[in-house]
């Protein structure tokens, strides 16, 4: 409650039950903020904490002995600046191809917006290493291109890594600056156009400076995949150094050293704490709001051809690359050995030793998805209409476990809940915790922005009549934010089913799941099955989101974000 | 709200189903055989783990929950877990676990009747673990690259320094893989102890040969793999996968060099602490029987206790590299795996 609220209901007739309801209220607010901080300090901040604790252990108190060895050894020298080069250059890829498709896919021919779009996204169903077993295909020694062409080239090294990670994180910096371009109100641009200002002049001026904020969040969240989500890498880096495969190679490998995984884990985590801060000073005092009154652009306007044709061409390359990809990864599916032997087989699909692990994720990513979305619309709630001081640090903390290399939380979690009270190791719920905290502040950025269109005398008005906190909780603020919480709910079951970078460290025998199944099937070189796994992952996932998205039309529901979020 | 209502209702009811598909795991009675036991496989081979599942669950009637990595993961893992191991037992893990285990008790002793007597070699003396067989490392290369080339597969381990192979030659890597340890310990055993200039002369062949390996890979079999889709044209593979994927129709071509090869055992153990000790003894007494034996070695070409049955990948006992100390091996790996990181793997090139 705050102040207003408060003076509004001392100045009413104070009965000693209302104000015994009126405390409940407030109470109830804090009480959950509290229990929330509680969950979050030990599910986001204490595996951090042991990550630096570990990177500081010595065999009697604490040491920076394992600092001075990465810092003193030219092979970790030289993954630390691979994985920076490679995280900026995916970046920038990623940023520049994702504004353009986005540019089109709002501002283009009208018959172009729908197919570009859908297969842009299509990527986001997909684990992201989808993209290493179609190079391989396609680029390898042995490859369809490389042969057609007689080339000799080596796929496996640095250019290969930054193809595919490229791919890989393109479609999630064009859904987020896509996300952000919609808010734009086009009327701006064509009032821009109707009085004389250029293509570039309105790109430089109005829609970029606008974007900014957008486009600086989508940055550092393709930077944290890039360089962590290492799936692509593991595969093809081949002698090339990178830091998230090294810490996966020392972590679970023969020398399983896990201060040294520690101090990598730390080097990883420390350029994105700096984007992290960079990108908050930047963004400060920059949230544009555009939508008065609603966009009514009904003609699209025309687009200087300088611009549109080298835009479309873009676009088109691009997504006719991740046509390919899906096509030769079945064409993997439907052959005995792709490239060697290819003979037409269904014996990869209707191989079923993945089912297991398939219905692992499933269920997993289902549990962390529900869990997770609830959690995060509960802390948008507690952080837009509770009045505590550490509103801030809740939300902050709920962002680190999102924008923090998911390979830091999967050995986090392992230190942190090896031993009891918090014996979690080895048991289906780690996997379920695991996902669903890094992902929740997707749910919570929705809420909050749902939240904050709706005045809170709504709530008042309703509390003044005689409606319990429970009531109105139920009649006006889930109806509100319902649809962030869908919202919430898609994202975390999508990446819960698709990321392997945190789970791989967690999943033990007869707890496969799917993504580390094929990963590991595709690193032990058995790419027809693991291509087959990968679209049967694929086909669960579409239907799973076909099957929301139908009851959200059933029921009027959509799930939005509601500009801004991710 | 009646529609949030329902939404909820099947949220709730995929939660629900989320829930009970959980594990309904009977106790099993002492003397009786559980329904599954969850195991380590370490052939980092899906296809080899599932094989070796299905055949002791078509003979024993028991479920074996498996996760296949390689030698040194599974090690890792084990080590990380002690003393509450996920798993009943570990099968076809490397020496240097198996000794671990017995060591810092991580592992139980049985006195199986079936294993009695077979030697040393196979059984520990005091029934801690139980090798299934000599597994060891071979030459692979592809038919077609060869061909067209007109190169023929090496026949001595000297042939591979030749500067012809630059960039064509792919071998595991022992951070992760046994077999790769065990291609490091025959090699300085070879090079180094064999012709009496010591182990300096091994890691000399190592550095050399390292010039023409374009990558190590995670896993022991991994190199068959890549070199039968023709990504590279030789490989040191451990022996598991060259047969069945000759037979899956990889363009491969093997052979024991001259100098012999090296060798392991890959064994099985029972973890402490598991609820289904009889069970465990029942596959141990299972995959010491001649029906196994001859199983294991046509599937993965394996040298067994079973003197009856011949290799399938050698047809008899293959040449090996003399006086591999497996006790010298396992005694040195820390050591020996820190000076490999730093003369060959790490080194800049």
């Amino acid at each position: 409650m705050n102040e207003v609220a408060e003076a509004r209901i001392t100045r009413r007739s104070r009965t000693l039950w209302q104000s015994i309801k009126d405390f409940v209220a407030a109470r109830t607010i804090s009480t959950t903020g509290i229990l929330l901080f509680l969950l979050l300090a030990t599910f986001l901040l204490w595996p951090l904490i042991a990550v630096l604790i570990k990177s500081i252990a010595g065999s009697e108190g604490f040491t920076l002995q394992h600092y001075k060895n990465f810092l003193t050894e030219p092979y970790y020298y030289q993954s630390l600046i691979n994985t920076l080069i490679l995280g900026i250059l995916t970046t920038t890829v990623c940023i520049s191809v994702g504004f353009i498709i986005s540019y089109i896919t709002t501002r283009g021919p009208r018959f172009l917006r729908k197919p570009l779009k859908m297969l842009s996204l299509l990527p986001l169903i997909a684990p992201p290493y989808i993209f290493a077993l179609s190079l391989i295909i396609l680029l390898g020694r042995n490859g369809m291109i490389t042969k057609a062409l007689n080339l000799n080239w080596n796929i496996y090294g640095f250019s290969g890594c930054v193809i595919a990670q490229t791919l890989a994180f393109l479609p999630l910096a064009y859904l987020m600056i896509e996300n952000s371009i919609s808010t734009l109100n086009p009327n701006l641009e064509d009032s821009a156009a109707n009085l004389g200002a250029s293509e570039g002049k309105i790109l430089r001026s109005i829609i970029i400076p606008l974007l900014t904020p957008g486009i600086l969040k989508a940055a550092l969240i393709v930077f944290v995949m890039a360089i962590s989500e290492f799936g692509n890498v593991a595969i093809l880096s081949g002698r090339t150094p990178f830091l998230a495969p090294d810490i996966y190679t020392i972590v679970t490998g023969i020398e399983m050293n896990f201060n040294m995984g520690s101090v990598l884990s730390m080097f990883l985590i420390l350029p994105c704490a700096i984007i992290f801060v960079i990108q908050n000073y930047l963004i400060k005092g920059k949230g544009y709001t555009t939508i008065l009154g609603k966009p009514v652009a009904a003609e699209p306007r025309r687009i200087n051809p300088a611009i549109l044709i080298p835009f479309l061409l873009v676009a088109i390359l691009v997504s006719g690359l991740i046509f390919v990809t899906f096509g030769v990864v079945g064409m993997g599916t439907l052959t005995n050995i792709v490239g060697v032997d290819n003979t037409f087989t269904l014996n990869h699909i209707l191989d079923w030793r993945s089912n297991m692990a398939l219905v692992n994720s499933l269920r997993v990513s289902l549990l962390s998805g529900c869990f997770g979305a609830i959690m995060g619309v509960l802390l948008a709630y507690v952080i837009v209409r509770g009045s505590f001081r550490a509103r801030t640090a809740l939300e902050g903390i709920a962002l680190a476990g999102f924008t923090l290399p998911g390979t830091v939380f999967g050995i986090g979690y392992i230190f942190a809940f090896n031993r009891p009270p918090l014996l979690l190791t080895g048991t289906m719920m780690i996997l379920v915790i695991n996902c669903m905290f890094r992902f929740l502040a997707v749910g919570m950025e929705a809420g909050i922005n749902k939240l904050n269109q709706l005045s809170i005398e709504v709530e008042e008005a309703s509390l003044n009549l005689g409606a319990s906190t429970a009531t109105t909780f139920r009649r006006i603020v889930l109806p509100i934010v319902f649809p962030a919480f869908m919202y919430g709910f898609m994202y975390v079951f999508m990446t819960s089913m698709v990321s392997l970078s945190a789970v791989v460290f967690l999943v033990s025998p007869g707890q496969n799941l799917a993504s580390v199944f094929i990963f590991q099937w595709a690193n032990y070189g058995y790419i027809g099955l693991a291509s087959a796994t990968t679209y049967k992952l694929i086909a669960i996932v579409g239907a799973s989101l076909a099957i929301i998205q139908a009851l959200s039309r059933w029921t009027g529901l959509r799930p939005t974000a509601a500009g801004g979020g991710v | 709200m009646k529609k949030i209502l329902i939404i909820l209702l099947l949220v709730l009811l995929f939660v629900g189903a989320a829930f009970t598909t959980g594990q309904k795991e009977a106790v099993a009675a002492k003397e009786k055989l559980a329904p599954f036991i969850t195991v380590y496989e370490g052939s980092g081979s899906v296809e080899i783990g599932g094989k070796v599942a299905k055949f002791i669950q078509d003979k024993l009637g028991v479920e074996i929950r498996f996760t296949s990595e390689s030698h040194g993961v599974i090690h890792s893992r084990i080590k990380a877990e002690a003393p509450n191991f996920t798993g009943d037992m570990a099968l076809n893990i490397g020496f240097p676990l198996m000794v671990e285990a017995k060591q810092k008790g991580w592992s139980v002793s049985y006195d199986s009747p079936i294993w009695r007597g077979a030697g040393d070699v196979w059984v520990d003396k005091d029934g801690f673990w139980w090798n299934q067989g000599n597994w060891a490392f071979v030459l692979v290369g592809n038919k077609d690259l060869l061909a067209k080339k007109g190169y023929t597969l090496p026949e001595s381990w000297d042939e591979l320094l030749d500067a012809k192979w630059k960039d064509q030659i792919v071998m595991p890597s022992p951070l992760t893989s046994g077999t790769a340890y065990m291609m490091v310990y025959s090699f300085i055993t070879l090079y180094g102890f064999n012709t009496g200039k010591g182990e300096e002369a091994g890691w000399q062949y190592l550095e050399a040969l390292n010039k023409n390996v374009t990558q190590y890979t995670r896993g022991g079999n991994v190199p068959s793999d890549l070199v039968g889709r023709g990504e590279f044209m030789l490989g040191i593979t451990s022996d598991e996968m060259v047969m069945p994927r000759i037979r899956g129709g990889y363009p491969l071509v093997y052979t024991v060099p001259k100098e012999g090869i090296g060798f392991g055992f890959a064994g099985a153990i029972i973890l402490k602490g598991t609820k289904k000790l009889y069970t465990c003894q029942k596959v141990i007494d299972f995959i010491g029987s001649t029906e196994f034996c001859k199983f294991w070695s046509e599937l993965a070409g394996y040298v067994t206790k079973d003197p009856s049955v011949k290799p399938a990948l050698y047809g008899g006992i293959p040449r090996y590299i003399p006086n591999i100390d497996q006790g010298w091996a396992v005694a040195n790996k820390d050591r020996l795996l820190k000076e490999w990181k730093k003369r060959v793997g790490r080194a800049p090139r």
